[in-house]
């Protein structure tokens, strides 16, 4: 009995130990290094996508003999459980991306701060727009180096528009929407809510301001906001964050809750916003990308959204996002590479870093979709760009919307990261299912629950 | 005895309406194949036909238009929608479009789009790719028949040990192997992955492996309980003959139980195939290591905006185990059956 | 003990070692770490020392909404299942046991196989059947239900509708209730024929009584395997607990813990929970189980 006890104490401490991420370092030849690049907190999971990862390391490989790099590509659905319990086992990778602003938030305190590293190497971080290297500073992480930036803009059907007798939304920002009475409206998302109304259409072709139109029979909505992420959605009225500033109180800014209302009564009240059940079917292409079905005529989202676009038809286009209270502002998502603090190999994770943002980021950005954050690369992308396409798509928008990028980023670092992540998802599952709730009284209980996981040591 | 008339209307009702539950239990599968065979076109349109089409269309002035049909004095034609409008719109005659346009007053979202009949096999050929079918398959079947060996292999020594031999605390122990059944797993996840992690098998086969070459509750229990109907006056010839425990094993016992221990072999194998959650677990960064049902997921998130690929996958996951079960069917059901009257 | 004696003890326990070591390693130690563990502060994401914490998560526990919440989430889908999963196996091996019946080998092949169709594959397949253009709700329009539930996104259906894919598999229920079935003597019947006992007064009187084994066994299983449910919901709604928190279950909530937010002492304080309720409702099933099932013989 006696030994079984002390076998049980050993294994139990053992496991403790493990469970803690005391890990043994890997054997390997003291000539070569071997890195671990881990892939798809963000994009890079589709087969394409991996196959330009794969040659991106082989050409790094052949370029020098001392590094090797194994890409480990986990799918963006699994991948954060993934890595924390790779981190936490003491068994982490080297390299992590490409990783947006919530993916390095939601491992706060696990990246390696690259500032020394930029300095010793002596890399040139000027070629990159001013204040997007703003957008990696996570928490402790002084400096990350820009990659990928993909600014937020209104996507719409312009066939939409002409079969409802409308003009088409603005393209600059600042302009003002006409309509076809003369009438010039600030373009704002109160002008947004009136049009969407008009170009949301039941079967009979009856849009939603005509009476005898028909709610349970809906074929075309008239806007679809960004809806994955609660905080994206308010941050597409203006930026904002949970957090106080003191680490400790939780306050959803006003602007937030006025996002969120026009979304819900957008879908319970309005209409013109797809209820849940709508958005999960098949005819509406479910999943985050209901413009792609062809059925909706206005949507917010990120540039990336080019790449499933094409789905969409060929009339759509690219217009300006409309203001909030006088301001616009473009949620702006910033992806790049990181290197984990538990990395053994952090000058050799490094060089291939500077690789991966420098020499290879022409390759991996055009697989990515993704807007270059050097600022001399950015023609040549948007040129490749148009090339997808049948017709042709006012890509200056984007360019512009850059400006307006949201500060703070609304993915940023909050405690409880994971667990705020959880219940504002919760809560938007649940507005998106439920209609009849009371906003004021789920915003109140939203915050005591977000407060009650943030009290916890 | 001929049937009475009442038999006749009882046993045809019955028949009629079980045969009618079958219909309906079975008709998932009858929707994947369908909506497997589903072009994109037709999934995100509303009121399409039930089996797989295209929506015609005609293309005019390089331009592609959607075919409607178009109700135009008393007649219905097929007509390609060149120009959308709410009260009215412009069709083009696909057979004389020379003739220039036609207005029709109404609204054309009324109009039924007009369908042909268009299976896309090709669906297939493309989820093959997509999702590396072949070395899904084969990480499958081999951590199927591996784990499915030690299974057997070690549940047949154990059970045997059960059944035919007195020891002390026998019968604790055995009461301890079912009460195994009972436990949640998550009870013992994290310690078991912590060491699992520590000595370097996270992102191999073995955790996967190693733990089925040390019995399992349920296939213990049904091969022991078939032990127990085989005559104990076998295993005494066998041993007067100077067999020892060993031999006995694998010349009485073994070939006696036949039944059992290939129901315990499909069983398990099945099982293996179906495990979904510690291949997960285990094997997340590595996808050249994977089975099926962990692409499966993971496929289903990355293409869950084509729910006909989605359908085509669970198609071809599903293949080997129906067909396994319609050749081996009788040892299936014979193999459950021993479970449940037992016990 | 003579010598025999201590030779098949011998061998007994040399067979039986496979299955003892990997009790020891896979089951018994690592339950006992896990019971460790709920008096410590293992949680990586927020980077603690090591630390004795006493009874901290267990206070945690009680305080935690989400906890219980979630268990409601299981306990709400196992009033509606349990009931299901024991009688509609029952009875429809009643119906396939019935002389009425043409075709009941094909019928028995047919309804047991789903069964082996892996439920990643199936709860996919049943996605496509829920939504709400998918044909449960295409067949409900036909037969005139007027607005017909959003199965997978109402956060007042999900719970039937994860039900309904459940039931796919109970196939292997029919043929274990099927197996008890052909096991009743025949002489039974006859002899409450003769007392001029009608369908029912049979089904009531001979059949269940004597199935009630086969029942209570079924009813057993059923809830060591409810308790534990999540790996549906984990494939359809990718672990969120969507729609609205109503797939939350208390083992996803586990996971959840673990996985997600890494807190290893918490989680393994919640597995326990989970342990000692099976244990507890699995205790009480059997001791309720000796007023109603009936063994015909001992063993």
């Amino acid at each position: 009995m006696n030994r079984l006890s002390n076998a049980l104490v050993a294994i139990a401490s053992a496991v403790a130990l493990a469970a803690c991420g005391s890990a043994s370092p890997p054997s390997g030849d003291a000539a070569t290094v071997e890195l671990r690049w881990y892939c798809c907190l963000g994009t890079g999971e589709q087969a394409e996508q991996v196959k330009v990862q794969q040659k991106v390391i082989e050409k790094f490989h052949a370029a020098q003999r001392r590094i090797r790099v194994k890409l480990e590509v986990v799918t963006y659905d699994s991948a954060r459980d993934t890595l924390a319990t790779q981190i936490a086992s003491g068994n982490g990778p080297d390299l992590a991306g490409p990783v947006g602003v919530g993916g390095a938030a939601a491992f706060h305190g696990r990246w390696l701060d690259l500032a020394p590293l930029i300095r010793s190497s002596g890399f040139d971080l000027s070629p990159y727009a001013k204040g997007s290297a703003d957008l990696y500073r996570i928490g402790s992480v002084q400096e990350g180096i820009p990659f990928a930036i993909y600014p937020s803009t209104l996507y719409y059907k312009a066939d939409m528009f002409e079969e409802a007798g409308l003009a088409e939304p603005p393209h600059k920002y600042g302009e003002k929407y006409t309509w076809p009475d003369g009438r010039q409206s600030e373009w704002n998302y109160d002008t947004l809510r009136e049009l969407a109304l008009r170009l949301t259409v039941d079967k009979n072709g009856k849009d939603a301001t005509q009476a005898g139109f028909d709610p349970g029979e809906i074929v075309q909505y008239g806007f679809e906001p960004a809806r994955d992420d609660l905080r994206y959605q308010g941050a597409a009225f203006a930026s904002g964050s949970l957090d106080t500033g003191d680490g400790k109180t939780v306050k959803i800014p006003d602007a937030w809750a006025d996002a969120w209302r026009f979304f819900y009564d957008g879908m319970w009240k309005d209409r013109f916003i797809m209820t849940g059940p709508v958005f999960e079917s098949e005819q509406f292409n479910g999943d985050g990308a209901s413009f792609f079905s062809g059925h909706v005529a206005m949507s917010v989202n990120f540039l990336w959204s080019t790449y499933g676009v094409a789905g969409a038809g060929d009339d759509w286009d690219l217009a300006a996002m409309p203001s909030y209270k006088g301001r616009t502002t473009s949620p702006t998502s910033a992806d790049t590479f990181r290197i984990l603090s538990g990395s053994k190999h952090p000058a050799e994770a490094f060089e291939f870093l500077a690789y991966l943002v420098g020499p290879a980021s022409q390759e991996l950005l055009s697989a990515y979709g993704a807007m270059p954050a050097r600022t001399a690369d950015q023609e040549a992308f948007f040129a490749k760009l148009a090339g997808q396409f049948t017709h042709k798509v006012d890509w200056q928008v984007a360019k512009d919307s850059v400006a307006f990028a949201d500060n703070p980023h609304s993915e940023s670092y909050t405690p409880k990261y994971n667990q705020t992540l959880t219940i504002l998802g919760t809560y938007r599952s649940r507005w998106m299912t439920k209609g009849g709730l009371d906003m004021n009284a789920q915003l109140k209980e939203m915050r005591e629950e977000i407060q009650a996981a943030w009290n916890r040591s | 005895m001929t049937p009475t008339p009442a038999r006749r209307i009882r046993t045809a009702l019955m028949t009629i309406v079980m045969f009618g539950i079958v219909v309906a239990f079975l008709s998932p599968l009858v929707q994947m194949m369908l909506s497997s065979l589903k072009s994109e076109r037709q999934v995100s349109q509303a009121h399409a036909p039930l089996l797989p089409s295209d929506p015609r269309t005609f293309t005019h002035e390089g331009r592609r238009y959607d075919v409607y049909r178009v109700p135009v004095d008393g007649a219905v034609r097929e007509l390609a929608l060149v120009k959308k409008g709410r009260a009215e719109s412009e069709f083009v005659d696909p057979a004389a479009p020379e003739k220039g346009t036609v207005t029709w007053q109404g609204s054309w979202r009324t109009l039924e789009p007009s369908w042909t009949l268009a299976p896309h096999w090709s669906n297939y050929a493309a989820v093959w790719k997509l999702i590396d079918f072949p070395r899904l398959l084969l990480n499958t079947i081999a951590l199927a028949v591996i784990s499915t060996i030690g299974t057997v292999l070690s549940c047949t020594l154990v059970a045997y040990g059960f059944a035919r031999f007195r020891f002390p605390g026998r019968g604790p122990l055995f009461t301890l192997l079912i009460a195994t059944i009972f436990l949640p797993t998550a009870v013992t996840l994290i310690p078991t992955y912590a060491i699992f992690a520590q000595i370097g098998w996270v992102g191999t086969w073995l955790p996967l492996l190693v733990p089925a070459f040390f019995g399992n509750a349920y296939s213990v229990f049904l091969l022991r309980q078939y032990f127990l109907t085989i005559p104990r006056e076998m295993d005494e010839a066998a041993s007067i003959d100077g067999a020892g425990p060993l031999r006995t094993l694998r010349s009485v016992i073994v070939p006696q139980a036949w039944p059992a221990i290939a129901a315990v072999t499909l069983f398990n194998f099945v099982y293996t195939w179906n495990d979904y959650f510690t291949p997960l677990i285990y094997l997340s960064g590595r996808p050249e290591l994977q089975p099926l049902q962990v692409g499966l997921a993971a496929f289903n998130g990355l293409y869950s905006t084509k729910p006909a690929y989605i359908q085509a996958g669970a198609m071809m996951t599903i293949t080997v185990p129906v067909i396994l079960f319609i050749c081996f069917q009788r040892t299936f059901v014979r193999g459950i059956m021993s479970t449940g009257v037992e016990k | 003990m003579s010598r025999p004696a201590r030779r098949e003890a011998r061998y007994g326990f040399l067979f039986v070692l496979p299955w003892i070591i990997g009790f020891l390693a896979f089951t018994a130690l690592p339950m006992a770490a896990t019971f460790v563990f709920t008096f410590l502060n293992i949680s990586p994401a927020e980077q603690e020392p090591l630390m004795f914490v006493g009874l901290a998560n267990y206070r945690r526990l009680f305080a935690d909404q989400q906890a219980w919440a979630s268990l409601w989430v299981t306990a709400r889908f196992a009033l509606l299942w349990l009931p299901l999963v024991v009688a509609l196996p029952f009875l429809l091996a009643v119906a396939v046991n019935s002389r009425y019946l043409r075709g009941a080998g094909l019928v028995r092949v047919l309804l047991f196989m789903p069964y082996v169709v892996p439920f990643v594959a199936g709860a996919l397949i049943w996605q496509n059947m829920l939504v709400d253009d998918g044909w449960i709700n295409t067949a409900l329009h036909w037969l005139g239900v007027g607005g017909a539930p959003s199965w997978l996104s109402d956060p007042a259906w999900v719970i039937p509708g994860l039900a309904m894919i459940g039931l796919w598999g109970l196939g292997s229920g029919i043929i274990i209730n099927l197996a008890g079935l052909r096991g009743i003597p025949t002489e039974l019947y006859d002899a409450a024929r003769l007392d001029g006992a009608g369908w029912w007064r049979r089904l009531w009187h001979v059949t269940i009584p004597m199935m009630s084994p086969v029942i209570f066994y079924t009813l057993v299983l059923a809830v060591v395997e409810v308790m534990q449910y999540f790996l549906i919901p984990l494939v359809l709604f990718n672990g969120t607990g969507d729609p609205g928190g109503a797939t939350r279950f208390f083992n996803l909530y586990l996971y959840q813990t673990f996985f997600t937010y890494q807190e290893m002492s918490y989680g393994s304080t919640l597995a326990w929970l989970l342990f000692v309720i099976t244990l507890v409702v699995t205790l009480v099933l059997f001791r309720l189980s000796r007023r109603w099932v009936h063994y015909t013989s001992e063993r």
